[in-house]
């Protein structure tokens, strides 16, 4: 018993066993590429495919059978004759024919029959045309790349098909898969191909002379696949620091401290699907491309896409809850008085000054509490953009005070100012020198809800302002540079006068 | 190679020329003329037959009618066009100047190749 096909040739409908039509297939693929160069292809293809119906017709009708079998198509195409056949009568002049030389253009399969795991490895080999135990080696030693031989094997796993037909089988070895590799393989079929490996690397060199650009395109997707598999793994592994796999406090730090505690899991899940599957297409798409005319399953490649809108949807429900959380606004504001001097510097301190209170909370000993000063490391810089604002007013009834306002963002109206109540702020005068924190802090695991710091310096009319290069670089809102009025000097001076702040610099130069 | 290339050369044109001397004896059908220059050894294989025809047929030598079959899909017939018979005409004087040329050229040549050969063995 043999399976059959119905084809339709030349308007005629045709029975036709399997194996014969595989081959009648290859022979017509052949005939069409070799026409393909010339202008009227479609014709003298239609001719030669009414003349084969023809002659199946004949033979079905003289030998009264109702199925085409592989002798019949022998013996068709041996009319017809090959394309080897068609070559000679054929314009051969300039190029010389390379095609016949070495015609094979191999495929990339997965070679079952030779595998040690899932043949991917012998697959390349026969692809490469390198002795499959190197690429045994080198999958084995890459592996130790952190892994990465690993995963592209898996991908190639996953993404290769394996041989199974014949003709596949053929392509793999680079086998001609015309009639005259089809007879040979029909004599002994898959013979052992027992290449030395030098031989082999001297073939290869020829073969890459031969087909550069082939080649160059082959390596631009191999670079792509392997730049694409690389992130890939830099994915997996950031996923893991995400889920808490290597202890650290990455939702201390700014974007991430947005989002809630308990939300961090799903949301990262989901963006890494929404990264890894496009990631994962780039990769099956360019080993389609370069390697293999094979489109990914279909299965596989719609449970992606849904597994991917699955990820979109997550991210985008997570993204809008954590959105709420800025929903409301709240404010409070405290005001501090300063003891009055004519002349203030203003001054940036990095130290971190301890309230009794945060000494509690901290766990320092209270009861020896004598003002605690800690110097505060500098890489706090980067836990949340800079959201301290500066200016200076004129104080009306003549007397200095700094007025802190806290601001945040909450669920609600209770969450928002509680979180504004939580925001602590360092400022210290010490005489004349008033010495303002670059950064504000917020608990420790609290996140990020747009915790702002708006500071006025209410100062009386005349009053002399010293405002330090370091200050200016930090906080500072005025135009320093403009004012600044020999250049070695560390400070610039501003002064208080009834329509607001200005340069004293220039305000002397204005009154003269 | 070059061996290769000239009788390609040669059997290309000479292959042509008689496609069109068969076809000039009135319509006929693509394996019928098959089977002539398969008779002739001047063919082995149908499949060479079709994009020879089509050129032809192009450059308007030749034109066709479909005649319908009893066995298989309808049949291209062919028939040789004015153009075609004119520039038949032309191929038959070219192909009697060239047996002329060829037949001197190689009584020449077996005259002297057979010299040498008899003052050898004398």
């Amino acid at each position: 018993m043999k399976k059959t096909h119905n084809i339709n040739i030349g308007n005629s409908i045709v029975h036709i066993e399997e194996d014969a039509y595989e081959m009648l297939t290859n022979y017509l693929n052949e005939v069409k590429n070799h026409f393909s160069k010339s202008a009227d292809d479609f014709e003298i293809v239609t001719d030669i495919e009414n003349r084969i119906a023809e002659m199946f017709a004949e033979i079905l009708a003289a030998q009264q059978k109702q199925v085409i079998n592989i002798e019949d198509v022998q013996s068709v195409i041996k009319q017809m004759g090959s394309v080897r056949d068609f070559e000679t009568l054929e314009d051969t002049e300039g190029e010389p024919e390379v095609s016949s030389h070495y015609n094979s253009i191999r495929k990339l399969y997965r070679d079952t029959d030779q595998a040690m795991v899932a043949g991917v490895c012998s697959g390349l080999g026969h692809y490469l045309d390198i002795q499959t135990k190197w690429i045994r080696l080198f999958t084995f030693l890459s592996i130790f790349i952190f892994g990465a031989g690993l995963l592209v094997y898996i991908i190639f796993w996953i993404m290769v098909p394996k041989a199974t037909t014949r003709i596949e089988k053929m392509e793999m070895r680079g086998e001609e898969t015309n009639l005259r590799g089809f007879a040979n393989t029909h004599l002994h079929p898959l013979a052992e191909q027992s290449r030395g490996f030098i031989a082999g690397f001297i073939q290869g060199i020829g073969e890459f002379v031969q087909g550069t650009g082939k080649v160059v395109f082959k390596f631009i997707v191999g670079g792509i696949i392997a730049f694409a598999s690389f992130f890939l793994l830099a994915l997996i592994v950031v996923l893991a620091v995400f889920l808490g796999l290597w202890s650290s406090d990455v939702q201390n730090y700014f974007p991430i401290s947005m989002v809630n505690e308990e939300y961090l899991f799903p949301m990262s899940i989901a963006a890494f699907i929404i990264l890894f599957i496009p990631l994962l297409g780039l990769i099956l798409f360019s080993i389609r491309v370069g390697f293999n005319g094979r489109p990914v399953s279909k299965v596989l490649s719609y449970g992606l896409l849904l597994a991917w809108i699955a990820g979109v949807f997550t991210g985008i429900f997570y993204v809008a809850r954590v959105s709420t959380e800025f929903k409301e606004g709240a404010e409070f504001a405290q005001t501090t008085p300063l003891n009055s001097f004519p002349v203030y510097s203003l001054n940036i301190n990095k130290a971190r000054y301890f309230t009794k209170e945060d000494s509690l909370n901290y766990r320092i000993d209270a009861t020896r509490y004598k003002g605690r000063k800690i110097m505060s490391s500098l890489d706090d810089d980067f836990n949340m953009p800079r959201s301290i604002s500066f200016r200076m007013e004129k104080s009306l009834d003549g007397k200095v005070s700094l007025n802190t306002a806290f601001k945040s963002r909450g669920k609600t109206f209770e969450v928002a100012l509680k979180n504004a109540q939580n925001i602590h702020y360092d400022f210290l005068q010490e005489g004349a020198n008033l010495n303002f924190n670059p950064i504000l802090h917020i608990p420790k695991m609290a996140n990020w809800r747009g915790q702002e710091v708006v500071l006025v310096l209410n100062i009386p009319v005349g009053t002399e302002v010293r405002i330090s290069k370091e200050f200016n670089r930090y906080l500072n809102g005025y135009d320093y540079w403009n004012c600044e009025h020999d250049e070695g000097s560390q400070y610039t001076s501003w002064i208080m006068t009834e329509t607001g702040v200005k340069c004293k610099f220039e305000k002397e130069k204005n009154d003269n | 190679m070059i061996a290769e290339n000239t009788q390609t050369q040669m059997r290309k044109g000479i292959l042509e020329y008689c496609v069109l001397l068969i076809i000039s004896r009135g319509e006929i059908y693509a394996s019928d003329i098959i089977a002539e220059l398969k008779q002739a050894k001047l063919l082995v294989v149908e499949g060479t037959l079709y994009p020879l025809l089509t050129r032809l047929k192009n450059n308007g030598l030749l034109s066709y009618n479909w005649v319908e079959s009893t066995s298989g899909p309808p049949r291209k017939y062919y028939i040789l066009t004015d153009t075609g018979r004119g520039i038949l005409k032309q191929l038959d004087t070219t192909w009697e100047e060239l047996s002329y040329a060829i037949n001197t050229s190689r009584k020449e040549a077996d005259n002297e190749s057979k010299k040498p050969t008899n003052q050898t063995e004398s």
